[in-house]
C-alpha cells in the first residue's frame, strides 16, 4: 500500500525481491545501491547470519524526485530463501506495491523456484492481495551458469500471468537496472488508477 | 491507500512534538506496520536515519509478534529495548500502526514515556480514525499526482 504524504510531498512504495535461497535477491538490491548516486539513496540494513545468508530482511531506500515536485521513496526488501523462514517471509509482505521474482536458472534449482513461488501465492492470498492485480516482474537469474535450463521452460513454468520477465547476471549486474526500472514503472503505473 | 493532507500531516506533527516535549524523548515516531514512517515529532537533534529505523522497527515488532504468536500469546500490545544510554519503547495502535518513542535514560524514564504515551494516545487513535474516514470517502488523490514525468535514469551514475 503506497503511502502519499501531500505536505511533504512524499510517496512512499515497498517493493519485495522474493525468490528461493541463493537465487541472487541480495546481490540485485546491493547492485542498485552501489550504483545509486549517493544523493538518491539512504542506509542499506542487511541482516544476515554468519554465513552471510538472508536471516530476516536486506532493505535499501531509495528517493526520486520528479518535475512537479512529488518525491518518490522506493523501499526495496529481499525476503530470506529457507524454509525456516517462511514466516519472515510473510512478514516483509504486509503492505507490498510490488514484487520481484528472482528465480534461480539452474536445473537443480528448479523445483525451489516452484515451491517458493507456491509459498508466494499463499502469502499473498493471506494478505488478501490478487496477484491479477498485483505488480509483478520475474527474473531468471544466474544464466551465466552451464547448467540452466531455457529460458521457456522457466517463462511457462513460473510467469504464469504473463509479465514483463528478464534474463539477469546479478553478479554482473545484467538485468539488474532492466527489472527495477520495469517494477518501479508497474507500480506508479498503479498508482494512477 | 493511506495518504496525508497537509492540515493531517501538522495535527500529526504536533501531537507528536507535544509527546516528545511531555515525555522527553529523543523523538517520538508514528510508523506502519508495512515500515513506512508516517510522521514523526520535531526533533532536530535526532540524527539517525528515520526512514531505515521505521523499517527496522516495523520488522522487529513483526518477529515479536510471530514470536508471542508462537508461544500462544495472542496479542503483542507493546515492547521496551535498551541500549547502554536509550531506551526504545513501541506501543501499536489499532494493530495497524506503531508510535515509538525513543529517550535518553539520562533524561527520562520508562515510566514517564507510558503515562504520557496513555494521556496522548485517545486523541491520536481519534486523528488516525478520522484520517482513514477521510481517505474512505474520497475517490482518488492519485489524479493531483502527475507520475508520468519521473525519469529513473536520473538516479543512476
Ligand atoms: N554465477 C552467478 N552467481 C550469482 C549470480 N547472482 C548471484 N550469484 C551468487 O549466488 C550466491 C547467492 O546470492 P544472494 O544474492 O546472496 O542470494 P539470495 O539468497 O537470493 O539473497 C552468491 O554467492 C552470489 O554471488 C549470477 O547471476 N551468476
Ligand atoms: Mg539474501
Amino acid at each position: 500500500m503506497p503511502f502519499i504524504n501531500f505536505a511533504t510531498k512524499e510517496i512512499n512504495c515497498k517493493i519485495v525481491y522474493y525468490g528461493p535461497g541463493l537465487s541472487g535477491k541480495t546481490t540485485n538490491i546491493k547492485w542498485i545501491y552501489d550504483h545509486i548516486k549517493p544523493e538518491n539513496k539512504g542506509e542499506m540494513i542487511t541482516l544476515a547470519t554468519e554465513t552471510e545468508r538472508t536471516l530476516f530482511f536486506d532493505f535499501v531506500p531509495i528517493e526520486v524526485s520528479n518535475v512537479k515536485g512529488f518525491k518518490v521513496r522506493f523501499h526495496l526488501y529481499t525476503t530470506p530463501g529457507q524454509i525456516i523462514y517462511q514466516a519472515s517471509r510473510k512478514l516483509i509482505l504486509k503492505g507490498v506495491d510490488g514484487v520481484v521474482f528472482v528465480a534461480d536458472s539452474q536445473e537443480e534449482r528448479h523445483d525451489a523456484n516452484l515451491d517458493t513461488l507456491d509459498d508466494m501465492l499463499e502469502n499473498l492470498k493471506e494478505y488478501d492481495i490478487d496477484i491479477e492485480d498485483l505488480p509483478l516482474v520475474f527474473q531468471y537469474n544466474k544464466r551465466d551458469l552451464p547448467n540452466v535450463l531455457p529460458v521457456e521452460v522457466l517463462r511457462r513454468d513460473l510467469n504464469r500471468w504473463n509479465r514483463p520477465d528478464f534474463e539477469a547476471v546479478a553478479t554482473k549486474g545484467i538485468g539488474v537496472l532492466e527489472t527495477f526500472k520495469e517494477i518501479s514503472r508497474q507500480v506508479l503505473q498503479k498508482l494512477k488508477k | 491507500m493511506l495518504s496525508l493532507r497537509p492540515e493531517e500531516d501538522e495535527k500529526l506533527r504536533e501531537l507528536l512534538t507535544e509527546l516528545n516535549r511531555e515525555s522527553k524523548s529523543k523523538i517520538v515516531l508514528l510508523i506502519d506496520k508495512a515500515g513506512q514512517l508516517i510522521s514523526r515529532s520535531e526533533s532536530p537533534a535526532f540524527s539517525s536515519d528515520d526512514i531505515t529505523f521505521a523499517s527496522l522497527t516495523a520488522g522487529n515488532v513483526a518477529a515479536s509478534e510471530a514470536l508471542s504468536k508462537l508461544l500462544g500469546d495472542k496479542n503483542l500490545n507493546h515492547m521496551f529495548t535498551e541500549t547502554e544510554d536509550e531506551g526504545i519503547y513501541m506501543i501499536l495502535i489499532d494493530d495497524k500502526y506503531i508510535l515509538v518513542s525513543i529517550f535518553d535514560k539520562n533524561a527520562s524514564n520508562l515510566g514517564i514515556v507510558r503515562v504520557k504515551i496513555k494521556k496522548y494516545y485517545g486523541k491520536l487513535v481519534e486523528l488516525l480514525r478520522q484520517i482513514e474516514e477521510r481517505i474512505e470517502s474520497e475517490s482518488s488523490v492519485t489524479e493531483q499526482i502527475d507520475v508520468e514525468d519521473i525519469d529513473l535514469d536520473t538516479l543512476f551514475e
